[in-house]
């Protein structure tokens, strides 16, 4: 669906592309993680034909975007990380405008403002919304057209749980549906939680790439925390999960009752980022 | 490249939906009215046909310019270009609907200032109207090439106010007599509006009509050609982003 190789980008002396490959499949939730300035957003933005890269390969469902992005922006659909809407217009009059340059029908409108929750405020001017109001109108602006393939720069970047739920959610039936997602964010906890594969870029550079459980489990220290009532109070004990004492003392407390809770020790994706760059995940 | 007029027409729609409330933009339409009805009024002594000269050209060279130039500059400084752009719609497609929709919008306010002086004969009208639309057409993509030039709405400012006074300013300030002055003014396309404007409004004797004016005619269609050209090469350098 993407095939991205060997894609170079420098503003000036800075690198911030230095030839990343990759590929997304179809029907597949593939995240972006990286600290600020990783190259998240320039990847993004060359993907959707805003930014030149320098040199390299970028296909979109066969389309080379080096080439020409008009057939391109046909079949995707963008949520930028700026809330770029037309404030002095109302909801419905944003979207309208939309629908009319796409050709699409208008009643597309309707149909994903109910499914956000937000037919009630069609007629409400965009600079009168909150910030995750606004998010998911940008992610309406970005569906009316039916695209195969949606980027997400930082979708929930600031939102309240809430909201930021509401648009997971939302993904996660669009992606039942067929749609493709890329999506940018220094959210790993969203990232774990939606996406079927990750790759971290750090300066410029793809540093690991697989879903999030094979490289947690990649990481693992293969260690396991179990949560013991010794009769007086609760006992944290880390244990390794091969050998047999290991083996032996489970089953042990098992047999008197004593466990509460067994936990596998697998690193966050922080944690994993933190190992494989050396730096902190900010 | 193919034109759609159903993506110019969407474009016109959100921008005259924009233009209803955006009071930036409604207050430079009101001044040429507020200024004409005040020199009619308030100032005794005025020349007869001074307020509307003023009053039209005033709307026809700064409204002109001012507009479409901060169209542009906003929809770059709140990134909303962007999106306007990842959609089916092109750039020229994006620069005649916010121009039409100037233009549109100039044309009705030359008519409620005709309608605000009284009233003018059908020849003088068809002259200053015909010449009003040439400039404005002029004006509007100098007003483009200004929101190309500027990077947010404050730096139109920088970029625009030279341009705008030497084509609102300049021109006036030459048909007030200073043979120097005139000679720098006639390098203005404004200029032969303005002359066109003096001879209908302030001269009673002669004609008027639109025959008599060929040569300033000329000189506007020659102007929207050589604005055009520069505009062409303004968004090859610039582009839009």
């Amino acid at each position: 669906m993407i095939e991205v190789n060997s894609l170079l980008k420098s503003y000036g002396d800075k690198k911030a592309l230095n030839g990343i490959s990759f590929h997304v499949r179809e029907g597949e939730i593939f995240g972006f993680l990286g600290p600020n300035g990783a190259g998240k957003t320039t990847t993004l933005r060359i993907l959707t034909g805003q930014l030149k890269a320098d040199s390299g390969e970028a296909r979109i469902m066969d389309l080379d975007v080096m080439k020409g992005t008009r057939e391109v922006h046909s079949h995707i659909g963008v949520v930028p990380e700026e809330t770029n809407l037309y404030e002095r217009l109302t909801i419905g009059q944003n979207l309208d405008l939309f629908c009319r340059l796409y050709g699409c029908d208008i009643r597309q409108t309707d149909y994903y403002l109910k499914r956000i929750g937000m037919s009630e405020e069609k007629n409400t001017q965009v600079k009168k919304l909150s910030k995750g109001m606004k998010q998911k109108v940008l992610l309406v602006r970005a569906l009316l057209h039916s695209p195969k393939i949606l980027f997400l720069d930082e979708p929930t970047s600031g939102l309240d749980p809430a909201s930021a739920d509401t648009i997971h959610r939302v993904l996660k039936e669009l992606n039942e549906q067929g749609i493709t997602i890329l999506l940018t964010s220094h959210n790993m906890e969203e990232v774990d939680k939606l996406c079927n594969r990750v790759a971290f870029l750090n300066q410029g550079e793809i540093v690991e790439m697989g879903s999030p459980e094979a490289l947690k489990l990649n990481y693992s220290k293969r260690r396991m925390k179990v949560l013991i009532d010794d009769g007086h109070e609760l006992v944290s004990r880390e244990l390794d999960m091969d050998g047999e004492e290991s083996a032996r003392l489970v089953s042990e407390w098992m047999t008197e009752g004593k466990v509460r809770s067994v936990h596998s020790c697998e690193p966050t994706l922080a944690e994993i980022f933190v190992k494989v760059t050396g730096r902190d995940f900010v | 490249m193919t034109l759609s007029f159903k993506r110019i027409g969407a474009i016109l729609i959100k921008e005259a939906h924009d233009f209803k409330t955006n009071i930036n933009i409604l207050i430079m339409y009101l001044i040429p009215m507020l200024l004409a009805y005040i020199y009619n009024n308030f100032i005794p002594g005025m020349p007869k046909g001074f307020a509307l000269s003023f009053g039209l050209l005033f709307l026809v060279v700064m409204v002109g310019m001012y507009v479409p130039s901060m169209m542009i500059a906003e929809e770059k400084e709140k990134k909303t270009l962007e999106v306007l752009l990842l959609s089916p719609a092109s750039s020229v497609e994006v620069f005649i609907g916010k121009g039409l929709l100037t233009f549109i919008s100039i044309i009705v306010s030359f008519i409620i200032l005709i309608a605000m002086s009284g009233g003018v004969g059908f020849d003088e009208t068809v002259v200053i109207l015909v010449g009003g639309i040439l400039t404005a057409v002029f004006c509007i993509q100098v007003g483009i090439i200004v929101g190309l030039l500027s990077k947010n709405q404050m730096a139109t400012g920088v970029v625009g106010t030279p341009v705008y006074m030497a084509l609102l300013l300049v021109p006036m300030l030459g048909s007030m007599g200073s043979p120097a002055l005139e000679k720098i003014a006639k390098v203005f396309p404004t200029y032969y509006y303005n002359d066109m404007l003096y001879r209908v409004l302030y001269e009673f004797e002669g004609n008027h009509t639109l025959i008599d004016m060929l040569p300033e005619l000329g000189i506007l269609l020659g102007s929207i050609f050589v604005a055009f050209v520069l505009l062409l090469l303004v968004y090859r350098k610039r582009g839009l982003g």
